[in-house]
């Protein structure tokens, strides 16, 4: 389905701000595997989400999504195939359009937008039940702007409008969490809904380790830009989140070593 | 009557370059100031047709068309060259002044032989009433006025309701959400260059219409006659979210065409009373300015008041 190939990619190549996100990361996933992202801060667990969504193009490397070859493709045109919800509520939706306009939108991911009604009568009924189905109490508010919503409500919104029409491929990117706890648990719940339901391949970026080990069936932890540990199958299922949090720990070990190994060599040699 | 009547016509035609500046500084949050520019671009293209006798309908769709390239250009130098858009649509202006002159071949063209919409409307007002007056509310009324002031209005609203339907089919509402979360619309597989180069070309095309409206009710088109526009638009623009308020796209489209229309008459007003035509920019600028401060202002005020007393 999603098979990365060698992709890197530097930030401000040459400069005091030089970073190297991703440092020739290879990844294959199949159709309709949950994955789950992993990592610290600045591992490149957003950046890889964010070259595999487009919205940069990498400096090496191939991107191939459900049989195109999409490294070249600019973001809007990767739309086509892929449903997005990002880590910002605000990020995802059309603040002081409704909330009917909002699906509308997403109702046309990648196809030609013409001179049609936006608000086509045959999209309203399944519209209405499929956020009554939420429990929001919504459903009669589909005439309000969205950004009157909470934040909780905004992502579960965006996460049925990515998923309107069946992406083939999902990217959660720390989606709960700027949420509050309650609120980031129905909306995990939801995800979790949809992606059983209609099967769908999803790369999932979070920072619990409780989502961690409950979700998905294979998790890929980062470190500096590279694949660093690919836990699935049976041994995905077996993981804790203590055993999640030790392998974090080997990674911070290593981490300490190497600046203090640095630091050493900075006195001994310059 | 005739100076009231004057006053609302300008105001109908000025009403569509409000559109225009409500489509690029509401819609796309970006002032642009192509307009000075664009309708005098409007204006002395539909003039050079209609002195060489072209179909007053015809001539006045080509000035449109030419604002809504000047519009695309500034679209494009802001998403293609990533240029600032604010630099991008004084670039453009400047560079429109010069195509102005060329246009018109000279910086004024006088359009009194010429058939142009308002002479057909006038001549229409005369046939359909039969006589050069008519009383309207008991006040006597050149019939030719009163006809241009009634094409004038038939013409506003149709272009405000075209409007409106536009920006609420597929792709009005891409170029809404552009303007509102263009992260969104470009996740949601909407090409975001593509859809600020176009409004930018509607909203100059509003602009360009109006010019060549203008032209043609004031009997000439002027190489200067663009300077200070899109400010007298945003005045417009921001009396109308007065009046109507922004909770939706057709109130706020309502309220433009009123605003104008509004500020026209208090102009009109102003300068009857004597205010020097020359304070006039000054005056609109002012206006412009409190409009955008004073909200903020008055917030902070009703925010300090709980705890003074």
């Amino acid at each position: 389905m999603l098979t990365i190939r060698g992709i890197r990619k530097t930030f401000n190549p040459g400069t005091v701000n030089e970073v190297r996100a991703l440092q020739g990361v290879d990844l294959t996933i199949e159709p309709g595997s949950f994955v789950i992202v992993l990592g610290m801060n600045g591992s490149g667990k957003s950046t890889l989400l964010n070259a595999v969504a487009g919205s940069f193009f990498v400096d090496e490397g191939t991107l191939t999504l459900a049989g195109h070859d999409v490294t070249k493709w600019p973001e809007h045109k990767r739309a086509k195939l892929i449903g997005r919800v990002f880590q910002n509520p605000f990020s995802g939706t059309a603040p002081t359009m409704s909330i009917a306009e909002n699906f509308a939108l997403a109702s046309k991911r990648g196809h030609a937008r013409g001179l049609g009604w936006a608000l086509a009568p045959n999209l309203m009924k399944p519209l209405r039940d499929r956020i009554a189905s939420l429990k929001m109490g919504l459903e009669d508010r589909l005439d309000n702007a969205i950004g009157s919503l909470s934040g909780g409500q905004r992502q579960a919104l965006t996460l049925l409008m990515a998923t309107w029409l069946k992406p083939e491929l999902l990217l959660l990117d720390e989606h709960t969490a700027a949420l509050d706890p309650k609120s980031a648990d129905q909306v995990i719940q939801l995800s979790d809904e949809v992606i059983q339901r209609d099967k769908l391949t999803t790369l999932m970026v979070t920072h619990s380790m409780q989502q961690a080990v409950s979700l998905g069936d294979r998790i890929i932890m980062m470190n500096r830009g590279r694949v660093l540990h690919d836990i699935r199958g049976a041994e995905k299922k077996r993981l804790r989140p203590e055993d999640l949090i030790d392998r974090f720990e080997e990674v911070r070990r290593r981490e300490l070593l190497d600046e203090s190994a640095a630091a050493m060599l900075n006195e001994l040699y310059i | 009557m005739t100076l009231l009547i004057g006053a609302l016509i300008i105001g109908l035609i000025l009403a569509l370059l409000a559109l225009g500046v409500l489509v690029s500084f509401r819609i796309f949050s970006m002032p642009d100031i192509t307009t000075d520019g664009s309708i005098t671009l409007g204006a002395s293209i539909a003039a050079v047709l209609l002195v060489q006798g072209v179909n007053p309908v015809l001539a006045t769709l080509a000035g449109a068309l030419g604002g809504a390239a000047a519009g695309a250009t500034t679209g494009i130098l802001h998403t293609q060259f990533k240029i600032n858009s604010l630099l991008s649509g004084i670039l453009v202006m400047t560079a429109l002044y010069s195509v102005n002159l060329h246009v018109m071949g000279r910086s004024n063209v006088p359009l009194m032989q010429a058939t142009t919409l308002a002479s057909f409307g006038e001549k229409l007002g005369e046939w359909l009433v039969g006589s050069k007056t008519i009383h309207i509310l008991g006040w006597p009324v050149a019939s030719a006025d009163a006809a241009v002031l009634v094409l004038a209005l038939g013409f506003t609203a149709a272009a405000g309701a075209a409007m409106f339907v536009f920006f609420r089919t597929q792709l009005g509402t891409a170029m809404r959400a552009t303007g509102d979360n263009p992260q969104m619309i470009r996740a949601l597989g909407s090409n975001v260059e593509r859809n600020i180069i176009l409004g930018l070309a509607l909203s100059n095309g509003f602009v360009a219409l109006s010019g060549a409206l203008l032209a043609q009710y004031q009997g000439f088109a002027d190489a200067q006659m663009g300077i200070g526009m899109v400010v007298w638009g945003l005045a417009s623009v921001i009396i109308g979210e007065a009046l109507t308020g922004t909770r939706s796209l057709g109130l706020t489209i309502v309220g433009t065409i009123m605003g104008s229309v509004l500020f026209r008459l208090l102009v009109a007003i102003a300068l009857r009373w004597g205010l020097n035509p020359n304070d006039l920019k000054l005056i609109t600028a002012l206006f412009v300015f409190a409009a955008l401060v004073l909200p903020g202002f008055i917030e902070k005020l009703k925010r300090r008041a709980p705890t003074a007393t």
